[in-house]
């Protein structure tokens, strides 16, 4: 018997109420597995970033089941939730969404600091750690609005690996990043997914992008359409 | 569980440094609150205590008198009691002799509670007579040494001493008033007679003030000589008594009243009315002062509703990041909190100033010089405090619990 995957997602649907209800997932069976960089793709609006926050325990699904290392975490509550975020799940959004209070080294210890597994040094440490990975080890006491589009969100994702977790979550983190720096980040997640094991899940509607993944998983209409699993 | 609240209120502390004003206008309002508070309530409460105290000192904390709250049964009826059929009716009524019997026994138990004085006394009318004009007088005997000591009559006297009316024979004190009337000055000589007949030259040894209450009508006389005026030889018909604690009248009143029978009536009996306009006053002033506190906290409601619809995208990614619901409301509950603590020290010291400035204020009333009688003990600072912080927190708490229910989708599916 071989493990069950990290992610899974069992007849996953929402969907909004109204008159008529508006369905953005409408029953995605989804397997998401360490190690590879997935790239979920469509058109706007057939309901990629929904699936997204979904499979991310960010909005709660109104059917379907979603299996963490074969554990329902569907019927979980909000804190336990939320817990989960901050241990296993990193996210890097389309736009930076640093916090504009903090210089880019509070932001990236902010998880560390509220999982409080490490002391104040050691969260320091491990913070300047990941912005030397980024690149950005000079850049650690600069506020986000000193800092360029790619590397706030270079600082973003450092940010989301703050507490080494085994998913990591983009929805379309490149959409707002000029060619070179897009490249940058792509070539960053596929290292994340091969180097170090983490399955990476990638909201894009960039084709480049989805070339460059290990899976590319195809929506239309609420509906998974396609997983295609490629190279 | 230290590590997690240093961050939410580093957090806290980084969203009320980014928006000053806000928080500078929140922290002023609360400050204004408190310090007023702390001025209103030092006036009105120091003039409370002022007025009380005048109320305390114008009479003994306690007066035992030889009257009963209800007659006692007639001898007839305490025979044949009143549930048989025999009705008792026409039977003459046994006429008491009026006095508190066994006085001494009275004044010794008195005496036996610490920091206790009771004062002796028998009072009686006589008509003072001279040159035709007649002024009827209240005479009341005493004991100079010890009346002195319960009560304040010494500090009324316009000339002459308490102690000379033990010093001249048939001295008197009477009002400066009741004097002017007679045309009678120190040391003039004037025929007073009881209503049992006797009549006695007094010599007039002393004079109070104008405007007292014992001004118009009373005289004070030496025990011996008073009992004697009136024909009532070894009675006194009032006992005066100074406690130790003027506020534990009332159950000793009490006390006494239970075991002799004669009415003592203290001085929270006595002042029943003046005490309920008291509670009156301190309603009004607990309300107005409380609603100054309420208005202050609408401010912090403001400066926290303010900052979670400026931070809503903040508490997006927070959320998304792993942080609680009960993380962000918390986060925000410490910046309500951190408003009211330094509106409240700043409070603090804006109550202070005031009292200073109202303390220093003179006036003058009828001749005399006074400044504004202030309570300025600390209970009224933590009363203050206390009533801040509370409507604090709930005026933040409102808006954080909305800034818990913020939905994370809405805001990240937004920004996209």
């Amino acid at each position: 018997m071989t493990a069950p995957p990290l992610l899974a997602a069992e007849k996953l649907s929402r969907t909004l109420p109204g008159d008529p209800p508006v369905i953005l997932v409408d029953e995605a069976d989804l397997k998401i597995e360490p190690g590879k960089f997935t790239a979920i793709v469509g058109p706007s609006g057939c309901g990629k970033s929904s699936l997204l926050y979904l499979l991310g325990l960010i909005d709660r699904p109104t059917g379907g089941r979603l299996l963490l290392q074969g554990q329902d975490v569907t019927p979980l509550s909000g804190d336990a939730r939320a817990q989960i975020r901050l241990e296993r799940f990193g996210f890097v959004f389309q736009f930076h969404f640093l916090l504009p209070e903090f210089n880019a080294l509070e932001n990236v210890m902010m998880p560390i600091r509220r999982l409080a597994r490490l002391t104040l040094p050691q969260a320091e440490a491990r913070a300047r750690e990941l912005l030397g990975f980024m690149g950005l080890e000079d850049k650690a006491l600069k506020s986000p609005d000193k800092l360029s589009g790619g590397e706030r969100q270079r600082v973003a994702i450092a940010r989301a690996l703050a507490n080494d977790p085994p998913l990591v979550l983009g929805d379309e983190p490149t959409g707002n990043l000029d060619s070179v720096n897009s490249a940058r980040v792509v070539d960053l997640f596929r290292r994340l997914a091969h180097e170090q094991d983490r399955a990476v899940v990638c909201v894009t509607h960039d084709p480049g992008i989805a070339e460059l993944a290990d899976v590319r998983v195809s929506m239309l209409d609420g509906r998974v359409s396609e997983v295609r699993q490629q190279g | 569980m230290f590590a997690r609240l240093s961050l939410l209120l580093h957090i806290a502390a980084k969203h009320l440094l980014m928006r000053q004003r806000q928080t500078l206008v929140a922290v002023s309002g609360v400050a204004v609150g408190v310090g007023f508070f702390l001025a209103v309530s030092a006036m009105m409460i120091g003039s409370q205590t002022d007025f009380v105290k005048t109320l305390i000192d114008a009479a003994p904390h306690i007066i035992i008198s030889d009257e009963l709250r209800s007659p006692p049964p007639q001898p007839g009826l305490r025979a044949y009691g009143s549930k048989g059929a025999v009705e008792l009716h026409g039977y003459k009524v046994r006429s008491e002799v009026r006095g508190i019997k066994d006085w001494q026994q009275i004044l010794r138990e008195i005496d036996a509670m610490p920091g206790a004085i009771g004062s002796p006394s028998l009072s009686g009318a006589v008509t003072l007579r001279l040159g035709g004009r007649d002024e009827a007088m209240a005479v009341i005997g005493i004991d100079p040494t010890i009346e002195s000591r319960v009560s304040t009559i010494s500090d009324k006297l316009r000339s002459g001493r308490l102690i000379d009316l033990e010093r001249i024979q048939g001295g008197v004190i009477i009002g400066e008033d009741q004097a002017q009337r007679l045309g009678l000055g120190m040391g003039d000589i004037v025929a007073a007679t009881s209503a049992r007949g006797g009549t006695r030259s007094l010599r007039i040894v002393g004079l109070f003030k104008k405007g007292q209450q014992l001004g118009s009508g009373s005289g004070y006389m030496l025990l011996r000589e008073a009992q004697s005026l009136l024909a009532r030889p070894f009675v006194i018909n009032r006992i005066g008594i100074k406690l130790a604690d003027p506020y534990a009248a009332e159950d000793v009143a009490k006390g006494l009243e239970a075991r002799h029978g004669y009415k003592a009536e203290s001085w929270q009996e006595r002042s029943a009315d003046f005490l309920g306009l008291l509670l009156t006053r301190n309603v009004i002033m607990y309300s107005v002062v409380s609603a100054i506190l309420l208005v202050a906290s609408f401010g912090i409601y403001t400066a926290v509703s303010n900052s979670v619809a400026d931070k809503r995208r903040d508490i997006a990614i927070l959320r998304s990041m792993g942080f609680s619901e009960g993380d962000l409301q918390l986060v925000f509950v410490v910046e309500g909190l951190a408003l009211a603590l330094a509106g409240i020290v700043a409070g603090w010291l804006l109550g202070f100033l005031l009292m200073s400035v109202l303390g220093s204020l003179e006036f003058s009333i009828q001749g005399e010089v006074r400044r504004l009688p202030l309570d300025r003990s600390t209970r009224q600072y933590l009363i203050a405090a206390t009533a801040s912080l509370i409507a604090g927190v709930i005026a933040a708490w409102l808006p954080a619990r909305k800034a818990s229910r913020v939905d994370p989708v809405d805001i990240l599916r937004g920004a996209v």
